[in-house]
């Protein structure tokens, strides 16, 4: 059944008697389009009034709705959509999605996924109709993208009979229970653990009943939800397997409020963790926390940052390896097959300092809030370091990090990689007395970090054969081919510790909609 | 006392898979070469394609392309692959 179309009389939606014109909103909670939605909505809806005018309808059950309005922050008119009969009524194909009903509940427009133009055209057309001044609520370059495809309705998401079929199983929200096995009495269970396969080379907590269960008590969820599938093998993480795993990884069952959200980001299908899982290269899923829930849970944001310093990066980071590998089917010399590997593939997870940050969070830089609790994935070479004693002014001091930039990926190799800068505090410390916003040090290492073209003689090695492709430019009187492609490939960031001149450049592994972007996910 | 423990592992079977029937000769058959477009892959898949229609006498070598080696090949590849019915596909794995 297609969507309803302009003049088409719209089918009930439970509980909800027009009073007037209204927008309503088919969202579900776990699509990140939806998020991004509701947030304008929100604003959109305050702006214009208390009442019906616009109307929130979930396509899932109150409890994972409100928990998403309080993570929002939203305080929008919501109905429920039980058994999903107005979600099909409205012929909708993907959500989020919005249509403009006048007072007889005749469809005036409508919209289908993420599209600030849209939201702007149909709370334009509300506010008309209400003889109240139209808000331009969606506004460009507010660090939300312009457009983001929708997520499929509830009411199309395919029965799980997948598995059946002998193909990937992508969709299922249930799955079944995880067993349970009793151990030989003369069994070590640690040992147990390590034959049976569960666990990478170190030893792990043997994933017991009662602590998967108060592991699993702190996550909230059903045992048998599924968060995510994890790439390539397309396994179910299970709020139950995801507990297992957090168990044997040696996490605090408080630590779940972390897991779930990060395991849902790190399956996002943008990020691409199926090509990580099976790549040569060194990239490992790098998880960078933002938010009040680095003090709540004591995430290492300062000195060593990268290694063993705190029992929460420590350890969920382990437990997201343990569900790749677990779960996703990723085991080394089977489908994970990096010529070199990467340390981060036992436990990759960093606090940001924002304490000592002159900049807001990374995490802003993908629309969220500072003050948000926010999980991004950046799929990463090992860290390389960068020492500068001396400088005392931004310029100086950046200068230092270009070459380190230049040699991403392979020297010669231009427009290719992005990366994410850590700047150690005294850097930043550097940076901020100087007056250097995140922008004019992302556009200051834009500028200045190239490859001379010098460089590129003929001699066939990797980068040279592209190098028509680059763009050309001047760096201190040298021409050089821009390393990066935009300025927004480079991503800067606050950690470590108080002492010491050093940060940190991480390369990316292959970028853009052909390889792995960055995901942010927020969370309570 | 023993200990219980949950297993963590994906627990699904494995469907079963076999390979498929070996062509008794590739003579006359028609063979598409999948490339996943790592760098160089061309180069490698224009000298197998003269190969097996130099050496081994294949009929037609059919030429298919996945728009980026970091993602699974697309339904809408795979797709054209099926509607042109080789006899069998080739598809190279990095590096």
């Amino acid at each position: 059944m297609p969507m309803l179309a302009n003049g088409a009389t719209a089918p009930p939606v439970p509980d909800l008697v027009l009073s007037g014109p209204s927008l309503l909103a088919f969202f579900k909670t776990d699509c990140p389009a939806c998020h991004l939605a509701l947030r304008y909505l929100d604003g959109l809806s305050r702006s214009i009034g208390s009442g019906d005018r616009v109307v929130a309808v979930s396509q899932d059950e109150p409890a994972s709705t409100d928990k998403l309005m309080r993570s929002l922050g939203a305080d929008l008119s919501l109905r429920f959509d039980h058994g999903l009969a107005a979600s099909e009524g409205f012929g909708l194909e993907a959500v989020p999605a919005l249509f403009l009903l006048d007072h007889s509940g005749r469809v005036l427009a409508s919209s289908q996924g993420f599209d600030k133009a849209d939201l702007n055209r149909l709370g334009g057309e509300l506010a008309k109709l209400l003889e109240v001044p139209a808000p331009e609520f969606a506004r460009a370059g507010d660090g939300n993208p312009d457009f983001q495809p929708g997520c499929v309705s509830r009411h199309l998401e395919p029965e799980s009979d997948a598995a059946a079929a002998g193909i990937p199983d992508l969709y299922s929200r249930r799955t079944g229970r995880a067993s349970r096995i009793d151990l030989p009495t003369d069994a070590d269970a640690e040992e147990w653990c390590y034959e049976s396969g569960y666990a990478d080379p170190l030893p792990v907590v043997p994933p017991t009943v009662g602590r998967v269960e108060r592991m699993l008590a702190e996550s909230g969820l059903s045992p048998d939800e599924v968060v995510a599938h994890v790439p390539p093998n397309f396994g179910a993480a299970s709020a139950e397997k995801i507990a297992a795993n957090a168990v044997m990884a040696g996490c605090r069952p408080e630590y779940m409020r972390v897991l779930v959200p990060a395991v849902r980001a790190l399956c996002d299908e943008r990020l691409d963790i199926h090509g990580v899982q099976g790549t040569t290269h060194f990239a490992a899923p790098l998880a960078i926390v933002n938010g009040p829930v680095r003090l709540e849970l004591g995430f290492a944001c300062g000195s060593n940052v990268f290694s063993n310093a705190a029992r929460a990066n420590s350890t969920i980071g382990r437990a997201l390896q343990l569900i790749l590998r677990n779960l996703g089917g990723a085991a080394p010399g089977r489908i994970d097959m990096s010529t070199m590997g990467n340390p981060g593939r036992f436990s990759f997870v960093i606090g940001e300092n924002e304490e000592v940050s002159p900049w807001g969070p990374l995490a802003e830089d993908f629309g969220i809030e500072a003050g948000c609790n926010a999980v991004t994935f950046f799929c990463a070479e090992p860290p390389r370091p960068v020492s500068e004693h001396k400088a005392r002014e931004p310029g100086v001091l950046l200068r230092a990090i270009c070459p380190v930039l230049a040699n991403l990926w392979s020297y010669r190799v231009c427009k290719r990689s992005e990366a994410v800068v850590v700047i150690g505090p005294e850097h930043a410390a550097t940076l901020g007395r100087g007056g250097f916003t995140k922008r004019d040090v992302v556009e200051f290492l834009f500028e200045n970090t190239g490859v001379p073209v010098s460089e590129y003689d003929g001699d066939g090695g990797e980068g040279t054969h592209e190098a028509g492709y680059y763009d050309e430019c001047v760096i201190r009187g040298v021409r050089c081919y821009r390393k990066f492609r935009r300025p927004e490939s480079v991503r800067v960031m606050v950690a470590g510790g108080p002492a010491g001149k050093f940060s940190a450049v991480l390369g990316s592994w292959a970028t853009g909609p052909r390889g792995s972007q960055m995901v942010s996910y927020q969370f309570e | 006392m023993s200990l219980t423990v949950v297993n963590p592992l994906d627990e699904r079977p494995l469907p079963e898979g076999s390979a498929p029937a070996r062509l008794a000769s590739v003579g006359g058959a028609r063979i598409a070469l999948l490339d996943i477009s790592k760098g160089g892959g061309e180069v490698f898949l224009d000298r197998v394609d003269a190969l097996l229609r130099e050496r081994y006498g294949v009929a037609e070598v059919l030429r298919f392309r996945k728009p980026t080696f970091a993602k699974p090949a697309p339904e809408a590849v795979l797709t054209d692959i099926r509607k042109a019915q080789p006899h069998a596909v080739i598809e190279a794995l990095a590096d």
